[in-house]
């Protein structure tokens, strides 16, 4: 009846909030797991998300270990796919840049000496068709709403440890947000205009206009 | 204090005390003299009065044990005093959380959540409790229990048979994998078990039907549940049902056409599900993909933002 392991939960974020994390937390006996310890105080070991991916470049010819770039509108996530993601190694194969994914990924930091590298390894790739960019705007909002539960927790004093370690500058995050809106706004403005005169044009005009049988001269159109 | 709060204080000694014929005014007027005349803190002001009905209506201690509540009963702003079965641990989402979960008993289930500030001991799955003076409050339709500095946890030596219930709810998440044993499936005429090779792990060579179905998971960036899709439902949502699924298996010569085809339809999308949700277990009855009104939603946030 209790399935004994818990599922992680494909936590929301930003490439940019994520792409800054230095830290892991967690990890401590054998079956707890590691986290990547955001500057906003996200914890973590799964991620879901819906991005353009730019690149896909094999690391070494015939090595079957792909490099991968996916964008998302503050910047993008580097990930790296080989045969220990199976799932994701086989989808990726049919799947060419750029094109919108929807992507389910481990979060990792890879450390070498002193640099310390933020990375995703993506469990499984799906294509996102063009018919339905929603997916994508809905990723959007909803990684926008879940950053600014992190910025607010941040402020109402709940999140001391990220505080303590990245000191983030909240201001400057909730602008990030603020901008990735205002821009996915301005697109859905755009096309709302583009497609109203468009429908008024059709219900003014239900038939087709003949300037030979309707002489125009008869009409008062004004200057 | 806010009036919301002192009411719920009113409420809750209200609630033990009425049995006896203590009146709400009456607790009210000593409430209010402790709090805001000789501002005694909230907890304190909460014990003396307690205890001042108690001497006055001459009732005993052990008398005024809080009366146990069943979880069918609860209802939202009451404090209450249950005895129940962790069922499921969650992950908290957030750092005011210690823990979040699902608590059962004989006649239902809830949510419950333990505010960190509360600073209680971690409770653990398959562990029954007594959780005294928790507060219970409802969100969307779902009722949850709170755990505050306020209450009392101890764990308790029963066994509580938690009622198995179903409850029809509305899930949005993403659907972020699909198992490998969905798609176009022969399962034991007997068990329902997959079966390879047309034998079944329990029973053998058997008899087998065929079925198709999706097992998922969805997540909603908060929790996840273990989504299942049967094949009307899958059928609505990828136009395959079982009779499109079979010609794509015979044309391919591999019934796992099917599963590549039902992952490249469904899987990253988000979904908006109504269905049986059984603890972690969500039978879909109804699923479509999840299309809002993006520049409505874009408008919330941006509010919520102050920008």
């Amino acid at each position: 009846m209790i399935r004994a392991g818990r599922r992680e939960v494909a936590k929301r974020v930003f490439s940019k909030e994520f792409n800054a994390s230095k830290f892991k937390v967690g990890g401590e006996g054998e079956k707890e797991a590691v986290y990547v310890l955001t500057p906003l105080g996200l914890r973590c070991n799964r991620l879901f998300i819906v991005g353009v991916l730019l690149e896909k470049e094999e690391v070494k010819p015939d090595s079957d270990m792909w490099r991968v770039r996916i964008s998302d509108p503050t910047g993008s996530f580097l990930g790296f796919i080989s045969k220990f993601q199976p799932e994701a190694l086989e989808s990726l194969a049919d799947i060419n840049p750029p094109a919108i994914v929807a992507v389910t990924a481990k979060a990792k930091l890879l450390e070498r000496g002193d640099r310390i590298l933020p990375l995703i390894r993506p469990e499984s790739i799906n294509l996102i068709s063009e018919f339905e960019f929603e997916t994508r705007d809905y990723w959007i909002v909803e990684t926008a709403k879940a950053t600014l539960r992190r910025i607010r927790a941040i402020e109402r004093g709940e999140e001391k440890l990220a505080v303590e370690k990245y000191n983030p500058d909240i201001s400057e995050y909730r602008a990030m947000v603020i901008e990735v809106l205002n821009k996915l706004k301005e697109e859905y403005s755009a096309i709302e205009k583009k497609e109203e005169p468009f429908e008024e044009e059709e219900k003014d005009l239900g038939f087709e206009l003949d300037e030979e049988i309707i002489d125009l001269s008869d009409f008062d159109i004004g200057d | 204090m806010d009036e919301s709060r002192f009411q719920e204080i009113v409420e809750e000694i209200f609630e033990r005390f009425k049995a006896y014929g203590v009146t709400k005014k009456e607790i009210e007027n000593r409430l209010r003299l402790l709090l805001f005349e000789f501002k005694v803190p909230e907890e304190e002001a909460r014990r003396t009065i307690i205890n001042g009905l108690r001497k006055n209506y001459n009732i005993s201690r052990a008398d005024l044990k809080p009366p146990l509540t069943k979880i069918s009963e609860i209802e939202p702003n009451k404090w209450v005093t249950l005895k129940a079965k962790v069922i499921q641990i969650w992950e908290p989402n957030s750092p005011a959380i210690a823990q979040s979960g699902l608590i059962g008993d004989e006649t239902g289930t809830a949510r419950f959540v333990v505010w960190a500030k509360a600073n209680k001991r971690k409770l653990e799955e398959g562990k029954c409790y007594l959780f005294e003076k928790v507060v219970v409050d409802e969100f969307m339709g779902i009722k949850s229990v709170k755990v505050t500095s306020a209450s009392d946890v101890r764990e308790i030596d029963e066994e509580i048979e938690v009622k198995e219930e179903g409850g029809e709810v509305e899930v949005i998440g993403a659907l972020v994998s699909i198992q490998q044993n969905s798609g176009l499936l022969q399962v034991c005429k007997l068990c329902g078990r997959v079966v390879k090779a047309g034998v079944c792990v329990e029973h053998g060579k058997v008899e087998t039907n065929e079925i198709l179905r999706v097992k998922g998971i969805l997540d909603d960036g908060e929790r996840t549940y273990d989504l299942i899709l049967g094949e009307e439902v899958v059928k609505s949502l990828t136009e395959i049902g079982l009779k499109e699924a079979r010609r794509l298996a015979e044309e391919h010569l591999d019934r796992g056409i099917v599963l590549i085809e039902l992952k490249r339809k469904l899987l990253g999308k988000y979904l908006r599900i109504i269905g049986e949700l059984r603890f972690r277990t969500l039978t879909a009855r109804s699923a479509e993909f999840f299309r809002p009104k993006i520049i409505q939603e874009v408008q919330k946030v941006l509010e919520e933002a102050g920008a």
